[in-house]
């Protein structure tokens, strides 16, 4: 699909639209718009992507959990208040979904593991199938998933922590906490970059 | 490393199949806004709210734009019948090519390449043989080789009650299950005889490499090897646990890939024969992962080996959504091939070629072809009532074979 307006293919692409055209996009949507849908999906479908990528390791997962986020995005289109930014909804979701996603599938290795059933994959934590093709990636990996999601949160979509504090429901000091965790192991993992 | 940096990299590092991911995204996303403006789901209103026409050039520019765009001309056939439901009315050629044979509450059906069925008569089961010149169809305690076209070539009657059928890939043999017991016959008739005593309610599959041997499972939950001739058991392992089907293919590089597909799993082994005449080796297991899958419906081998197509049911934020997943049954990694809401996908089976995937949407009433590789395909509607001519259908037809491109081939 396509954006059918010259002023809706500036929209396009990975970066979202200015805040004012987003409320535009949205109140076309949600007016049952497709083409402002389209403008919508590609302006953020890349971002959900690499983060829910990001915090699982694992593309088919995430490809899920992106395309599943928007579907909840569509159903509740019209409950969505046009005042409010739709990234941060959108993430709030990504992200949530990503770890529950990464919870119920450790649980699940665990139970497997335990039955004897399953050889063993991948790194410590990192879900089955993951692509640890770089340094950050493998060391992104050895994170528990919340300090994944929160310097994912933090680092590629650039949300204050107070901001994330409220996406995760968890104390703005706790966010702080284990932000400043993740990235000193990272920077021990990735120490070539200091 | 600062924060900057750190930023640099995450935005740096490459996503798998990011571009495909994408196209097939998308298409997910406008599917589901389609059917919840075609569904009449409440739109928030502006000044004036919208006519029902608005809707309908909504719909029109929605499917124009997506006809029109590169990934909507990868996808047009695809997204067209996710829209509505409505996919080309009538069975009127197999996309593909080759010769179905079908399981209807009439008995089982040949569908040529170019839709046209035949009924082979009132038989419960069917399978074809390796060329599709002959048919081994089941009634009662009796197997029968039949034409194509229906004629009786021999019929043999078994001392219980006959069950899943296989025709050895040579062509010279055939396997069933007799009551509890395994037997193997002679593709003329001639020779029949028991090769295991208590076997599991699941068919047998025949090894795709030279040696005429078999897997099947024993009552005890043992996966075996048996050679046709004999039924020595040349290797054994235990299955998975509440197996329900195996399929065995050969690969390009020369040894053999049994799937065994379970309840809610699936694990593969490679097998070899060996360098001692009529010995093979059974490799250890190696789970399939099925990762956010909330059931399995269904699981086929592609005719390569190489590749496991998985019907799976995901539960996603609008209730279940059945997926097939292709699997690459060398590292477990898999991508969505197509996705629809809800659960109704029902079964799955490979074209010979390995180019094509049939899925039945008996909620729809349809069959569906997705290529494998391009994100595209067909759908053919009406099948229920086109396999009960002249009365109510009763139930969706399965598919028991997709067989080779034409008789002898």
């Amino acid at each position: 699909m396509r954006a059918d307006s010259g002023e809706l293919e500036r929209a396009g692409g990975s970066e979202p639209p200015p805040a004012r055209e987003e409320r535009r996009l949205i109140r076309e949507a949600q007016r049952g718009s497709a083409a402002a849908l389209a403008a919508l999906y590609s302006a953020h479908w890349r971002r959900a992507h690499r983060a829910a990528y990001l915090v699982l390791h694992d593309a088919a997962a995430a490809e899920d959990v992106a395309q599943d986020a928007f579907l909840a995005a569509v159903d509740a289109l019209d409950r969505f208040d046009r005042r409010r930014p739709f990234g941060p909804w959108l993430h709030r979701i990504v992200v949530n979904r990503a770890i529950d996603w990464s919870r119920r599938e450790s649980l699940r290795r665990r139970v497997v593991d335990e039955a004897g059933e399953l050889e063993q994959r991948g790194g410590d934590g990192a879900p089955a199938g993951a692509d640890l093709g770089t340094d950050l990636m493998a060391a992104l990996a050895e994170l528990p998933v919340e300090q994944r999601a929160i310097v994912v949160l933090r680092h590629l979509l650039e949300y204050t922590p107070g901001e994330i504090a409220r996406m995760l429901e968890m104390p703005r000091g706790t966010v702080n906490s284990r932000l400043r965790r993740a990235l000193d192991q990272l920077g021990s993992a990735l120490e070539g970059e200091r | 490393m600062n924060e900057q940096r750190l930023r640099e990299l995450l935005g740096a590092v490459e996503v798998p199949d990011a571009a495909a991911a994408e196209r097939r995204g998308r298409a997910v996303v406008e599917a589901a806004f389609a059917e919840r403006l075609a569904s009449g789901a409440p739109r928030r209103s502006g000044p004036a709210r919208l006519p029902r026409l608005a809707v309908a050039v909504a719909l029109a520019t929605l499917v124009a734009a997506l006809l029109l765009s590169p990934a909507g001309a990868a996808v047009r056939d695809w997204v067209g019948e996710v829209f509505d439901g409505g996919g080309e009315t009538g069975l009127r050629e197999i996309p593909g090519g080759g010769r179905l044979l079908v399981q209807s509450e009439g008995g089982p059906w040949v569908v040529g390449p170019d839709g046209s069925r035949r009924l082979l008569g009132g038989y419960e089961e069917t399978t074809w043989s390796p060329h599709g010149l002959f048919l081994a169809v089941v009634s009662g305690r009796t197997l029968t080789a039949v034409e194509p076209n229906g004629t009786p070539r021999w019929s043999l009657s078994a001392p219980g009650r006959v069950f899943g059928p296989r025709w050895s890939p040579s062509g010279l043999e055939i396997a069933y299950r007799s009551g509890s017991s395994l037997r193997v016959t002679g593709a003329d008739a001639r020779g029949d005889h028991r090769i295991a005593s208590r076997v599991a309610a699941v068919s047998p599959a025949w090894s795709p490499l030279s040696a005429p041997q078999l897997a099947y499972l024993g009552a005890d939950g043992r996966l075996r090897i048996a050679a046709s001739a004999s039924g020595e058991v040349l290797a054994a392992a235990p299955a998975l646990p509440a197996l329900e089907s195996i399929e065995w293919s050969a690969s390009a590089a020369g040894y053999g890939l049994l799937l065994e597909v379970g309840a809610a799993a699936l694990q593969v082994r490679q097998t070899v024969v060996g360098k001692l005449a009529g010995t093979t080796v059974l490799g250890p297991p190696r789970r399939l992962d099925l990762p956010g899958a909330t059931e399995l419906r269904d699981a086929a081998l592609s005719p390569d080996g190489r590749t496991v197509a998985a019907l799976v049911l995901v539960e996603g934020p609008r209730g279940a959504r059945s997926v097939v997943r292709l699997i690459d049954s060398r590292d477990g990694s898999f991508r969505r091939l197509y996705s629809l809401a809800g659960d109704g996908l029902t079964e799955l089976a490979w074209s010979p070629d390995g180019s094509r995937l049939l899925v039945a949407d008996p909620r729809r009433d349809q069959w569906l072809f997705l290529r494998r590789g391009p994100y595209e395909g067909r759908s053919f509607d009406g099948i229920a009532a086109a396999f009960s001519p002249g009365r109510a259908p009763a139930g969706f037809p399965t598919v028991e074979g997709w067989c080779c491109r034409a008789p002898g081939g």
